[in-house]
């Protein structure tokens, strides 16, 4: 009873802090949707280039740039707000002894992370209904096939970012710290996990490192949904591993704090 | 009825002992006072109370409970105003107590809350926007919207101004007197005096007394300071008095030093020298001298 009480206080607290704060929303909403809207006129929704092949594989997947970052711009948002809101909203709890104030009131700490997971579960939400319809007024892509599917690939995104970012929140001890690393993790992964240029063009070095981190898979769970080429099971599972890997210490290091 | 007992806490930080084997009940109702200078363990103490940190030796328990491995149980039941906490920058007053409030078994009325602790004018002001004293004010208040059996503040009155000190004092008195028990860390001698039925003077981790305020003073035989005026050259007389212990003089002015009832015989052997000084005037020992003997030190602020 007060445990749902407590989540849902906390998740509506959080919401209001979330949209109180502008940069924040700026940053993990604009910058991937500028991105987008840049990448996409730089390469333009040119069905021919639909087609383009480099290193053996599909440039853009089969669809046009367009369709191609309004999908991965989409786990861009997930990224953004993982490697960077998460942990810096909590090393600056911590660091202001928010963190104790609220373990001194009997507010559980998994509490809190369910919240702000919850507000930034409906941050993608948002933030995929204004890429998609900007995406589709501006350049005419497509809206998602598979709703259905989009929405459990962002689910699996956000376990596993969020527990990268719980991670990151546990190992790094202040804000600033959280802020610097974090910013500098998101643009690497940004760069080589096809949200940036494809991973087609890449070297093959870069392109196998991003193979092995988690944004490369939920820009492919993201797109395989949004195109309507079926669940990426392998994508999926792989993210699910990254949550279970990182969130679990974190978890646990976590409430040891 | 012992609502808290503490048997032989001890608690270090790495080489630095926090803690060296402190023991004492608070009984049901009663304002305990914890006074101590800035680094005493008074803190450390009080949060391994309250399951916030936990001991490296010794037994304590809380309404019952033991706060290492109860710790959820207990933080139902008992209220905390922390040192050097804070609450997320826009949040504001009324979302916080409602946040709070959300997890309390027992929440109090919001609004009684607000009013109590004159917060009704700032119920939309950001954590931010606060100035020391209207944060300290949230932080008491929300150190009793669970409605809390025993409650712990960590230097009450840090950053309020002289009117609203008083002001706090006289709500701690009212709160206790609906049977609430109030644990008071502080370094302010005179908090410490008007509030406390009791106090435990700490220094360097250790209990050097425990007492009521007055015992405190008196049990130290801690000498009583009368001051006067005359033009009357040779007192040697008031000298030979029993009760006093010494005397200085500097033109003027007389300053004695004495125990028991050193006013009332100087005034009396003054008067019998119609001797009658407009002037007389004594200085008790305050808790303040008890305190500086017991510790030996200064006031560290």
């Amino acid at each position: 009873m007060t445990t749902m009480h407590g989540y849902l206080a906390m998740s509506r607290t959080e919401f209001r802090l979330f949209r109180r704060e502008p940069f924040s929303v700026v940053f993990v909403l604009a910058f991937p949707l500028m991105m987008m809207v840049l990448l996409a006129a730089v390469f333009g929704n040119n069905q021919a280039k639909a087609g383009e092949i480099q290193n053996g594989m599909l440039v853009w997947r089969g669809v046009t740039p367009a369709n191609y970052y309004t999908a991965a711009s989409v786990a861009v948002i997930v990224a953004a707000i993982g490697l960077m809101t998460l942990p810096i909203t909590l090393t600056s709890y911590r660091e202001r002894g928010i963190l104790r104030r609220f373990r001194a009131s009997s507010v559980p700490p998994w509490i809190l992370v369910s919240a702000l997971l919850t507000v930034a579960l409906a941050t993608f939400v948002a933030g995929t209904l204004v890429m998609a319809l900007v995406a589709r007024l501006a350049y005419h892509a497509m809206l998602p096939k598979d709703f259905l599917g989009v929405a459990v690939a962002l689910l699996a995104g956000t376990a596993a970012f969020g527990a990268i970012g719980l991670l990151l929140a546990t190992l790094l001890r202040t804000s600033r710290s959280a802020q610097g690393i974090g910013l500098m993790l998101f643009f690497a992964l940004w760069l080589i996990s096809g949200t940036a240029p494809p991973r087609a063009v890449l070297p093959t070095g870069l392109r196998d490192v991003g193979s092995a981190l988690p944004l490369t898979h939920l820009v492919t769970a993201v797109q395989n949904a949004w195109f309507g080429f079926g669940w990426a099971g392998a994508d999926l599972a792989v993210l699910a591993a990254y949550a279970i890997a990182a969130g679990l210490p974190a978890l646990w290091l976590f409430s040891r704090d | 009825m012992g609502v808290i007992k503490v048997n032989h806490l001890r608690k270090t930080y790495r080489r630095l002992v926090a803690v060296d084997d402190v023991s004492f009940d608070v009984e049901a109702g009663e304002i305990f006072g914890i006074l101590g200078p800035n680094g005493a363990g008074k803190t450390t103490t009080v949060e391994c109370i309250q399951g916030l940190r936990r001991p490296d030796a010794g037994a304590i328990q809380v309404l019952g409970l033991d706060p290492t491995t109860q710790a959820a149980q207990l933080r139902q039941r008992i209220g905390s105003q922390l040192q050097d906490s804070s609450l997320p920058g826009r949040l504001r007053v009324a979302e916080a107590i409602d946040l709070f409030a959300a997890f309390a078994r027992h929440p109090v009325d919001r609004d009684e809350l607000l009013a109590r602790w004159r917060l009704d004018d700032l119920r939309a002001q950001a954590f931010d926007n606060l100035s020391g004293g209207q944060r300290q004010r949230l932080f008491i208040a929300l150190a009793f919207v669970n409605s809390p059996e025993v409650v712990f503040l960590d230097e009450l009155t840090q950053g309020l101004d002289p009117q609203t000190r008083r002001a706090t004092w006289e709500l701690i008195r009212e709160i206790r007197q609906g049977g609430m028990t109030v644990v008071l860390v502080t370094h302010f001698m005179d908090e410490a005096e008007h509030l406390c039925d009791r106090i435990a003077v700490v220094d360097h981790g250790r209990i050097v007394a425990l007492d009521t305020p007055q015992r405190l003073i008196n049990g130290l035989g801690l000498p009583s300071v009368v001051r006067f005026s005359t033009s009357e050259p040779d007192l040697g007389w008031l000298e030979k008095l029993d009760a006093v212990e010494s005397m200085a003089r500097d033109g003027e002015s007389i300053e004695l030093r004495g125990t028991g009832p050193v006013l009332a015989l100087v005034a009396s052997e003054l008067v019998a020298h119609q001797i009658v000084p407009s002037d007389l005037q004594v200085e008790r020992p305050t808790l303040e001298d008890a305190f500086l003997a017991l510790t030996g030190q200064e006031v560290r602020r």
